[in-house]
C-alpha cells in the first residue's frame, strides 16, 4: 500500500515532469481522444516495464549494499536526505529544468519509430532518474526482498498512473504551466517530508551504532 | 442572451444574501440534516470504533471496542483495540482486565493499570497482540489502546 | 452600456447611506442578540458595543465608498477577539492552552475550517471524518463548520478569506503595520505554493487518515491550542508551527505588506480559490479606464493582480475580494462585479449587493466571538482575570 500512496503523492510530480514529453507528442500527432488513449497506454506500458526493471535492480542493490550492513537505517537516512534535497532544489529553485526523460523522449521522436516512441518514452521516463523516483527506489531497496521490490514498484506505477488518466482529454490544456509549477512545488514538499524521515532515520541509526 | 445572463447574475447575487442569513439562522438544522443525510461518523481511528462488548464489574464496567484496522481502502496490517473503563468514581486503584478482542471465546491479552501512576502492564497471550499504544485518563474513566497485528 | 457614474466613484449620499445602514442595523440587532438582552451588565455592554462597532463600520463603508480600510478593522478585530475568547474558553475548560490527550480520546477537539480540505477524500471513501472532534453540538462542532463553509462558498467564494476567516485577520492586520514595504520584490510563482500544499496535505491526510496539516504545519496553533511537547516528533512539530507563525503571520506581512500566510501557505485558501468558481461575485477591471499605473499590482496583499491579469481585465483566481485595489485605483477602474453583467455597468449596485452578503456574513459570524471577547476583557479589567 505504501507504494501506492507514494505513487499517489508523487504522481503529481511525475505528471509535472512527464507531461512535457507526452503533451507535445500528442499535440504533434494531432489525433482524437481515442488515439491519444492508445498512445497513453503505450506510454504507461513502457513506464511499467521501466519500473519493473528497476525493481529488479533495486533488489540487487538492496542485497549487495544493505545486506551486509548493520546500520541500514543510517545509510537509507542519508540517501533520503540527499535525494530529498535534490528534489527540493528542483522544485523550488530550478522551476524550468525538465526531467531527464524529456530530452530522451525528444531524441526518440527524432529517430521516428512510430509505435515504439511512446513505449520508449515511457520506459525511459520510468527509469529516468527523476528525484521522486530515486526516493521511491531508496525506500524499496531498504526492504530487500524481490517480491516486495516488484510489488512496491507496481504499486508506485499504479499510484502515479492515476494522474495520467485525464491527459488524453486535455489536449490543449490551458493552465498546463500553472499545473506544472504546482506539481513541482508539491514535489518539493514531499521532499521536505523525506528530509524529515531521513533525519529521523539517521538519528535512530546513529543511536543504534 | 446577455440579458438572461445578467438577470441570472442578479438573482444569484440576491440569493447570496439570503444564503448568508440562512447559514446562520438554520445552522443547527442544516448541521443535523447534513450529518443525517450523509451518514458520516468520526473515524474509528479517533473514536475507537463501536463498543463490541461491555463487562460489568459492579462499581464500574469495561467497554471493549471492536478491533480497528480501518484504512482508506481496505484494511491496514496493523491496528488497535480500545478498552474503556468507567465511571471514574467507581474504579479500583488497580484495574485488571482480561480481554478477548476477537470474540473467539479465548483470552487474547490481559491488561493491568495502576490508576494512581497511569502505568499499564500488558500480558500478551495471542501473538497478534503487540503493545500498549496509549493509556489516558479521561474525564470519566480510563482508556487504553493496544496495538494489534492482522492475521 | 454607458452610465453616469463619476470617474472616481464616491460613496452613497447621506440619505441612502442611512437607509442602507438601517437595514443592516435591524438584521444585526436580531442576529447579535438572538432576541434577548443579556441580564449580566457586562454582556449587555458587549452586545451594544459590538452592535455599534459593526454598524458604524458599515455606515463608513457605504458613505465613503472605501471598502478595504474599514473591512480590515473589523476583520482584524475579529481575529484578535477570537484569540482572547478561544484561549479563555480553553483555560476555563481544561486549565491550559495545550491540548490534552483526554480531549482527543473523547473527541472534543474544536474543529476549524482549515481541516476541511483534508477530510474530503476520506469522507468520500470511508464516510468518516478524520478528526477527533464532535459531529454535532459542543464547541466548534464539525457539522456546523461544514455548514458555514458551504454557506460561505456559495455566498462569498474566496471572499471568505477577507470577510470571514478568523485567522486571516492576523495576517491582514500585520500587513498594515508599516507605511511602506521593506521587501518589495517577491517572486509571483509563490502564489502556487498553497495549491501544492493543498495537494500534499489532501493526499497525505487520505493516506494516513490523519489531519496532517493540523499536526505538522498549521501556524495558528500558536494562538489557539497545541500538543504538550512530550517527544522529539512533537518538538519538531512545535518548532515548525511556531516558526511558520512568526515568519508568515507576523514578520513577513510586516516587511512585505502582503498577507504572506494566506497567499503562500494556506491550503484552505487554495481550495476556496478553486470553489470560488461557483460564486457570483468577482473583481473586474474596466480596461477602458485603466491607465496601467500598476498601483493595484503594488497594493494587492495576495499578488492577485499582475500585468497579465490587467490585460484580461480580471484578477487571478487567488483574489480574496478585499477591495484594497478598488480603493487605491486612481482612475476608479476596478470594481466589484456580478458575473454575467456588464462592465462597468451598475458598479454601485454590484458593490452594494456584494457588501450586503459579505458584511452580514462577517458581522453575524463574528458577533458572539467579539461579544465574548469584550466580556473577557471587561472581566480582566474589573476582576483581574479573564476566566470565571
Ligand atoms: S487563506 Fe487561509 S488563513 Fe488566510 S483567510 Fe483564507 S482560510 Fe483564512
Ligand atoms: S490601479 Fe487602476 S489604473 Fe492603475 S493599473 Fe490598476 S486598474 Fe489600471
Ligand atoms: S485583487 Fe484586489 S480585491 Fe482581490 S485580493 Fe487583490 S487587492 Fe484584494
Amino acid at each position: 500500500m505504501k507504494g501506492f500512496f507514494l505513487g499517489l503523492s508523487n504522481g503529481v510530480t511525475c505528471v509535472a515532469y512527464c507531461t512535457p514529453v507526452l503533451i507535445p507528442y500528442m499535440l504533434g500527432e494531432g489525433k482524437g481522444v481515442a488515439q491519444n488513449f492508445v498512445t497513453l497506454m503505450q506510454f504507461l506500458l513502457g513506464r511499467l516495464a521501466g519500473y519493473l526493471c528497476f525493481a529488479f535492480i533495486t533488489w540487487l542493490i538492496g542485497l549487495s549494499i544493505f545486506g551486509g550492513l548493520g546500520s541500514k537505517g543510517l545509510i537509507i537516512g542519508i540517501l533520503y536526505i540527499i535525494f530529498s534535497c535534490l528534489m527540493m532544489v528542483y522544485a523550488f529553485f530550478r522551476i524550468d529544468v525538465p526531467c531527464a526523460a524529456r530530452s530522451i523522449g525528444y531524441v526518440a521522436r527524432k529517430i521516428r519509430v512510430p509505435l515504439l516512441i511512446p513505449v520508449a518514452a515511457g520506459l525511459l521516463s520510468g527509469i529516468a532518474l527523476c528525484p521522486p523516483f530515486l526516493l521511491a527506489m531508496t525506500d524499496a531497496a531498504g526492504k530487500g526482498s524481490l517480491s516486495y521490490s516488484l510489488f512496491f514498484f507496481f504499486m508506485f506505477f499504479i499510484g502515479t498512473s492515476v494522474f495520467f488518466i485525464p491527459i488524453p482529454f486535455v489536449g490543449a490544456l490551458r493552465r498546463l504551466q500553472a499545473l506544472q509549477i504546482v506539481g513541482k512545488m508539491a514535489a518539493g514538499i514531499v521532499g521536505l517530508y523525506y528530509l524529515y524521515t531521513g533525519i529521523m532515520a539517521v538519528i535512530a541509526g546513529a543511536e543504534g551504532i | 442572451m446577455p440579458k438572461i445572463r445578467s438577470i441570472a447574475g442578479y438573482m444569484w447575487a440576491g440569493a447570496a444574501i439570503i444564503i448568508v442569513l440562512a447559514t446562520f439562522f438554520g445552522s443547527g438544522f442544516f448541521s443535523r440534516t447534513l450529518v443525517a443525510a450523509s451518514g458520516v461518523k468520526i473515524s474509528p481511528l479517533y473514536s475507537g470504533g463501536e463498543v463490541m462488548r461491555s463487562v460489568d464489574h459492579g462499581s464500574y464496567k469495561a467497554l471493549i471496542h471492536r478491533p480497528v484496522f480501518d484504512a482508506l481502502i481496505g484494511e491496514s496490517k496493523e491496528g488497535f483495540v480500545q478498552v474503556n473503563w468507567e465511571p471514574l468514581a467507581g474504579l479500583p486503584p488497580v484495574i485488571e482486565e482480561p480481554v478477548d478482542y476477537n470474540g473467539d471465546g479465548k483470552e487474547d491479552f490481559s491488561i493491568r493499570i495502576d490508576t494512581k501512576t497511569g502505568k499499564a502492564t500488558l500480558t500478551r497471550i495471542n501473538p497478534l497482540v503487540l503493545s500498549v499504544i496509549n493509556t489516558v485518563k479521561l474525564d470519566n474513566g480510563w482508556v487504553v489502546r493496544v496495538q494489534l497485528k492482522k492475521d | 452600456m454607458k452610465t453616469d457614474t463619476p470617474q472616481v466613484p464616491r460613496g452613497e449620499g447621506l440619505g441612502r447611506t442611512i437607509i442602507l445602514t438601517a437595514i443592516t442595523a435591524v438584521i444585526t440587532a436580531v442576529m447579535f442578540s438572538q432576541g434577548k438582552i443579556p441580564q449580566d451588565p457586562k454582556g449587555a455592554i458587549a452586545l451594544i458595543l459590538t452592535f455599534l462597532f459593526a454598524n458604524t463600520l458599515f455606515f463608513l463603508i457605504i458613505y465613503t465608498g472605501k471598502t478595504d480600510r474599514y473591512r480590515a478593522v473589523y476583520f482584524s478585530t475579529f481575529a484578535v477577539m477570537l484569540i482572547v475568547s478561544f484561549i479563555s474558553h480553553m483555560l476555563e475548560a481544561r486549565g491550559s492552552m495545550s491540548l490534552s490527550e483526554a480531549k482527543v480520546f473523547q473527541c472534543e477537539v474544536p474543529f476549524c475550517h482549515l481541516v476541511i480540505p483534508m477530510t474530503l477524500v476520506p469522507i468520500a471513501l470511508t464516510k468518516t471524518i478524520i478528526f477527533p472532534g464532535s459531529l454535532i453540538g459542543g464547541y466548534a462542532s464539525i457539522a456546523s463548520m461544514f455548514v458555514l463553509w458551504i454557506g460561505a462558498t456559495l455566498a462569498l467564494g474566496r471572499g471568505f478569506c477577507s470577510w470571514s476567516c478568523f485567522y486571516g485577520g492576523l495576517d491582514d492586520g500585520f500587513s498594515r503595520v508599516l507605511k511602506r514595504p521593506v521587501i518589495k520584490k517577491i517572486n509571483p510563482k509563490w502564489i502556487y505554493l498553497p495549491f501544492a500544499v493543498l495537494l500534499f496535505v489532501a493526499l497525505t491526510a487520505a493516506a494516513y487518515l490523519s489531519p496532517t496539516y493540523c499536526i505538522w504545519f498549521c501556524p495558528f496553533k500558536a494562538v489557539t491550542e497545541f500538543n504538550a511537547v512530550t517527544s522529539t516528533e512533537i518538538l519538531i512539530q512545535t518548532i515548525i508551527f511556531v516558526s511558520l507563525f512568526i515568519g508568515l503571520v507576523i514578520v513577513l506581512p510586516v516587511l512585505t505588506k502582503r498577507r504572506t500566510q494566506c497567499a503562500f501557505l494556506c491550503p484552505f485558501g487554495a481550495m476556496q480559490s478553486l470553489t470560488n468558481k461557483i460564486n457570483v461575485f468577482d473583481v473586474r477591471i474596466d480596461k477602458e479606464k485603466c491607465v496601467k499605473c500598476k498601483r493595484c499590482i503594488q497594493v494587492c496583499p495576495t499578488l492577485s493582480m499582475s500585468e497579465e491579469s490587467l490585460e484580461q481585465g480580471r484578477t487571478r483566481i487567488t483574489c480574496m475580494k478585499c477591495g484594497k485595489c478598488i480603493d487605491s485605483c486612481p482612475k476608479g477602474a476596478i470594481s466589484y462585479h456580478i458575473k454575467g453583467t456588464d462592465i462597468p455597468g451598475k458598479r454601485n449596485t454590484y458593490r452594494l449587493l456584494f457588501l450586503f452578503a459579505a458584511f452580514l456574513f462577517l458581522a453575524i459570524f463574528s458577533s458572539h466571538i467579539i461579544q465574548d471577547g469584550i466580556v473577557r476583557i471587561l472581566k480582566l479589567v474589573t476582576t483581574g482575570s479573564m476566566i470565571s
